[in-house]
């Protein structure tokens, strides 16, 4: 079973507005591995996740999860097709008018039947997992961006999901606990053959535990591989990424006018 | 004059379109087989809802119907009238005042409310985590606040209308002088449960469905950034109220229309 694929990207188009985000996206993500997919900001990783949640619907082209198209289900179909997933937000999203208890323990009581002794032990053991068992009862609002990132990885892999996928998981992290998150999700990976996405500009730990590498830019994908075929690549602009030089073929400015032009007046009101 | 033209089609064809996003809204949202869970989450917003907004209810109830009586008072006494004030108090409630003012305060005690704590949770992204949970957060989050408000909002009038009769026997009968009997007996008389009671009932049950659906729609629809949530919480208070004066007068055609 492992490395069939699991999630397959097929064309994607997607826009907003007049901006083209995804310009043919193709993409295979196979099963029981870690794919990371990086890219510069504003390339629409954080929108990639979201069409293969189903909560963005693509202008064309087909995402697929184990075989069955995300995007065609009925309403009714796709959330209990979400199940099968957990999806770790940048910021968290706990519910805020629910404890860390609760919060984690909310998928478990919405899903199952389990008796309460049950879920008070799972609760704990992935508790336990981040590391935050001890903060059990403190409410969303009292804890910091870290902390409520990891009570929410806890809560995304409650129901013990086939696919999770990680919104920049170690962004604003303390060097200590991203140490611990890279660990967790290596150990989520090898102990439970969990398929994950990790989206991430953290180049170096994304890496370490990555099996295959997705790098997007311009509404394409700009290259493929495994993590030390990347490292090795020639392609100017691979290489500027993945070594994070300033200066080279990808623009750090977003785009705009000649600067001499604008600074000199000719240009708008602004 | 071209342009003109387009503006005011495109903006036509925005609002026919939100107006069909909150239909289906409503409809997918209020349709359903309430579970037990449901029952629990919907009892604890009839508790933020309506229990909540129960103490400036019926003190503007009170209120009302002092004044009121004071008025009324003031000019029947000059037709020697006024053992009918107990009859103008209780018709000027139950048919009109109690509904429009029940619904405008909830408006603006528990309507603004509900969009802003939809829209939070909407900004927060916890209705997109719900979502992702596999939880529908129509169902979970807004349905229970819709009900609860459906079913708040009459009781709330009626609290409203009770309590200014109460405030008018007060000020009419207790400090004016009308004579107790009168106030009562020609209330009694004058007032029939089912038009009167029973149509004021209606009307609230109009305003009630019409002012959360405004709130939660305007909550759930709004785009996810502070001046958001401030410009669809003013939304909610104004289209709300609006809509519940506009719709008490087609109500109040179609219900006493032919009396004149």
């Amino acid at each position: 079973m492992k490395d069939s694929p699991f999630v397959e990207v097929e064309s994607l188009h997607f826009s907003r507005g007049d901006k083209d985000i995804f310009r043919g996206v193709d993409m295979v993500i196979p099963r029981g591995r870690i794919t990371a997919i990086m890219g510069p900001s504003g390339t629409g990783k954080t929108t990639l996740l979201k069409l293969i949640g189903g909560q963005l619907v693509p202008d064309a082209g087909r995402i697929r999860l184990d075989g069955q198209d995300v995007h065609a289900q009925s309403r009714k179909a796709l959330f209990v097709m979400r199940r099968r997933m957990g999806m770790l937000f940048q910021s968290g999203a706990l519910f805020s008018d629910l404890d860390v208890f609760e919060n984690v323990a909310f998928p478990l009581r919405v899903h199952t039947d389990l008796p309460e002794a049950m879920i008070r032990d799972v609760v704990l053991l992935k508790l336990q997992a981040v590391g935050l068992r001890g903060a059990r009862e403190l409410m969303p609002s009292e804890l910091s961006g870290g902390m409520a990132r990891r009570v929410a990885l806890a809560r995304a892999i409650a129901l013990d999901p086939e696919l999770i996928l990680y919104d920049e998981p170690f962004a604003g992290q303390d060097p200590i606990s991203m140490g611990v998150l890279v660990q967790l999700i290596k150990r989520l990976n090898d102990a439970l053959g969990l398929t994950a996405v990790v989206v991430s500009h953290d180049i170096k730990e994304a890496l370490s535990i990555a099996d295959y590498v997705y790098v997007i830019s311009d509404g394409h994908v700009m290259a493929h591989g495994t993590p030390s075929n990347l490292d090795a690549d020639h392609d100017p602009r691979v290489s500027q990424f993945m070594h994070g030089e300033p200066d080279g073929p990808v623009p750090f400015h977003y785009p705009a006018m000649d600067f001499h032009a604008d600074i000199l007046g000719s240009g708008g009101p602004r | 004059m071209i342009e003109t033209i387009r503006r005011l089609g495109r903006r036509g064809c925005d609002i026919t379109e939100s107006l069909g996003r909150a239909g289906l809204f409503l409809a997918q949202s209020a349709v359903g087989v309430p579970s037990r869970e449901g029952c629990m989450l919907w009892l604890r917003q009839v508790h933020f809802v309506g229990v909540m907004s129960l103490a400036i209810v019926l003190v503007s109830g009170l209120f009302i119907g002092m004044v009121l009586a004071l008025q009324g008072y003031t000019i029947l006494v000059d037709f020697g009238a006024e053992q009918a004030l107990g009859q103008m108090v209780a018709l000027s409630l139950l048919r009109e005042l109690a509904p429009v003012v029940a619904a405008l305060l909830f408006a603006g005690r528990a309507g603004s409310a509900l969009t802003a704590e939809i829209g939070l949770m909407k900004a927060t992204e916890q209705l997109t985590s719900m979502e992702m949970i596999g939880v529908d957060p129509l169902r979970r989050v807004v349905a229970p606040r819709l009900w609860a408000g459906f079913v708040s909002l009459p009781l709330l009038t009626i609290g409203f209308s009770v309590v200014g009769v109460w405030g008018g026997e007060l000020v009419g009968v207790e400090w004016l002088g009308v004579f107790e009997g009168s106030y009562w007996g020609n209330m009694q008389a004058s007032v029939s449960f089912l038009d009167d009671v029973g149509n004021g009932v209606i009307k609230s049950l109009v305003f009630a469905l019409v002012v959360t659906w405004i709130a939660v729609f305007q909550g759930y629809d709004l785009i996810p950034t502070s001046e958001g949530i401030s410009r669809a919480t003013t939304r909610t208070v104004v289209y709300s109220s609006l809509a519940v004066l506009g719709l008490d007068f087609v109500l109040t055609a179609l219900m006493f229309g032919e009396l004149s």
